[in-house]
């Protein structure tokens, strides 16, 4: 009986917590992404590269020798103007073809592009590794966790249930899916339809700044960050039903324990395949995930 | 006279002058760059066939070239003869492509986009992870061949014979995609692209021909893949990441989608830049990224929907004197 206590203690218990930071980590990143698609309809190829931009800004200003904790603020409004600059400048200038998903999917993918090799010129290809702002660690029922991993598990669920009440609970969310279920009907009633468009636009985006600041104490900050991470968090997204803020924390907590235990079971080279073997899967049978769209009930 | 068939005399001619004087200058890093850039012309064919015509992205379009190289490889490592390489990768490119097909072609739209990412992605990471293909590694060692033609032999470590060889196949490739989407076949691809809906009420099956087009695209993807082992002599996981879609996407835009021409010139052009920019700075993909957000943003028709107009007017004038 001892065996399988300490097996859970030491073995199973630590790869789960792994993998519920990596799940919290997945779900800030994939939030903005699930948004964007349900409201603007539109697949930003781009959003690594923004969870990556988000990092750089933290490092930039933190050699300036502004601290974690502002830098935590700041980031994200310093992203939301950038965000609704590439909304109204670039993704509006091809939102109204026929192809959208098509045109849109192939403007971000080029913007990714631009933006990755520029970090890799600005700050050159090696990995910067902030210092991590909280040291030590907690123990509890003798299961040892770093405290700043903690840290994100806390204030990641804090980020995941405010954006969810944004969204549901606030006047300005209804706005947001009233504009995703039906844009002309929200616009004849008198909804700002464009700058909800760019302003949510902008809301992802600096959604994934704010998680590339948490991140880079632990996953480190290099140009090609945003591209390992922004799989995992489209598969998130198809598993999860685009769109879908329920969807994105279901799948994100799910997807990324499977990964966990397909690593400790399995072995972790077959964690990816599997996981998109589940996207594909899914994307067969039920096309539109495991929940329905942003505004759509 | 068609203002793409004149587009491609006029790049076979160019071709030949360009193999002719860098035989003559004993070239082998010019000729064997463009080799490559006629091999991955291949690749943006295929794509351009679903995207331009059928309305599909592909964002796994390595997936069938990466399998091409890998498997053009291995029978090159065991039997040194390009047709036993030819066939074998003929065969099982229309069989994965079936297979492929009837995945992806159940749902349109962005989700073909992301399940055929998706699918690229678990094959990038299986051959990554194989020791047996050589994981990160690659494959190397692959022969020198001597290609028998019935009449005359081209080996592969000639670097001009070898060009007009590859160059010979991808011109082969575009005339075939070029008839068979001039058939009834290939307007009602084109017509999938316009409403597929409609497609149906007029009693056309629509997932036959959606599902061809992909075998087809498989298949010239495969075909071109198979060459590169021949060109460099090794096969490497790259050739399978999403890098590969990536360029081929990029390629098949700048040089106008649905043209098929565009795919060629496209990467004869996309190969130009990388090396002449290439040579000034490593970071060639920021003047490359905004040239294709140029292309998304203000020319639909990539370079080709400037370019054939102005051949267009040009054969206009002397048809009508």
């Amino acid at each position: 009986m001892s065996g399988a206590v300490e097996y859970f203690q030491y073995v199973l218990a630590p790869q789960m917590l792994i993998g519920l930071v990596l799940g919290v980590a997945v779900i800030l990143v994939a939030l903005g992404l699930t948004i964007i698609f349900g409201l603007l309809d539109v697949i930003n190829m781009s959003h690594g590269e923004f969870y990556a931009l988000g990092a750089f800004i933290a490092v930039a200003l933190g050699t300036i020798g502004l601290p974690f904790w502002l830098l935590l603020i700041l980031v994200p409004l310093v992203m939301l103007p950038v965000g609704y600059i590439v909304e109204r400048g670039l993704i509006q200038r091809v939102f109204h073809t026929g192809e959208r998903h098509v045109t849109t999917l192939l403007l971000t993918f080029g913007l990714g592009l631009v933006l990755e090799d520029t970090f890799g010129l600005v700050f050159g290809p090696n990995p910067y590794k902030p210092d991590i702002p909280i040291a030590g660690g907690v123990e509890a029922f003798g299961i040892f966790l770093p405290s700043y991993r903690l840290f994100l598990i806390v204030i990641g669920g804090a980020i995941i249930a405010a954006v969810a009440f944004m969204v549901y609970r606030t006047r300005l969310g209804a706005m947001v899916r009233a504009a995703a279920y039906d844009r002309h009907m929200a616009a004849s009633l008198g909804v700002p339809v464009q700058h909800v468009y760019a302003g949510a636009f902008a809301f992802g985006v600096a959604l994934a700044g704010l998680a590339g600041v948490l991140l880079a104490p632990i996953y480190s900050v290099f140009p090609t960050m945003g591209r390992d991470f922004i799989l995992i968090a489209f598969t998130v997204v198809i598993v999860g039903g685009m769109g879908s803020i329920a969807g994105v924390v279901v799948a994100g907590l799910l997807l990324t324990q499977v990964q966990a235990i397909v690593s400790l079971y399995i072995s972790p080279v077959w964690s990816d395949p599997i996981v998109f073997g589940i996207m594909v899967a899914m994307l067969m049978v039920r096309p539109q995930g495991l929940f329905g769209r942003l505004g759509h009930g | 006279m068609r203002a793409s068939h004149v587009l491609v005399g006029i790049l076979v001619t160019a071709s030949l002058i360009f193999a002719a004087v860098g035989a003559a200058m004993n070239d082998t890093f010019y000729l064997r760059l463009a080799t490559e850039a006629l091999i991955y012309a291949g690749l943006a064919l295929s794509v351009d066939i679903l995207l331009g015509y059928t309305g599909l992205l592909s964002l796994g379009q390595a997936l069938f070239f990466g399998m091409g190289a890998y498997l053009s490889a291995l029978v090159l490592m065991i039997v040194p003869s390009f047709w036993a390489a030819f066939a074998a990768t003929a065969i099982v490119s229309a069989i994965a492509g079936l297979v492929g097909g009837f995945i992806v072609n159940r749902v349109r739209g962005a989700y073909f986009a992301l399940i055929t990412f998706g699918m690229a992605q678990i094959a990038a990471k299986v051959v990554y992870n194989t020791r047996a293909l050589g994981a990160s590694d690659g494959l190397i060692g692959v022969p020198v061949i001597n290609i028998n033609l019935g009449i005359a032999s081209i080996s592969s470590a000639s670097p001009a014979a070898f060009f007009i060889f590859v160059l010979s196949l991808i011109v082969i490739f575009y005339v075939l995609s070029a008839y068979l989407l001039d058939t009834p076949f290939g307007r009602l691809l084109i017509a999938l692209r316009a409403n597929e809906n409609r497609v149906q009420f007029l009693g056309y099956r629509t997932m036959t021909a959606r599902l061809a087009a992909y075998v087809i695209a498989a298949m010239i993807a495969a075909l071109s893949g198979a060459l590169y082992p021949m060109l460099r002599g090794f096969v490497s996981p790259e050739l399978l990441f999403f890098a590969t879609s990536g360029n081929a996407v990029i390629t098949v835009v700048t040089g106008g989608a649905g043209t098929l021409v565009g795919a060629l010139y496209g990467s004869l052009l996309l190969t130009l830049l990388k090396s002449v920019v290439g040579s000034y700075t490593e970071h060639h993909l920021i003047v490359i990224g905004l040239l294709f957000m140029g292309a998304v943003v203000f020319l639909p028709k990539g370079l080709m929907g400037v370019v054939r107009p102005a051949i267009e007017r040009m054969l206009a004038r002397e048809t009508k004197p």
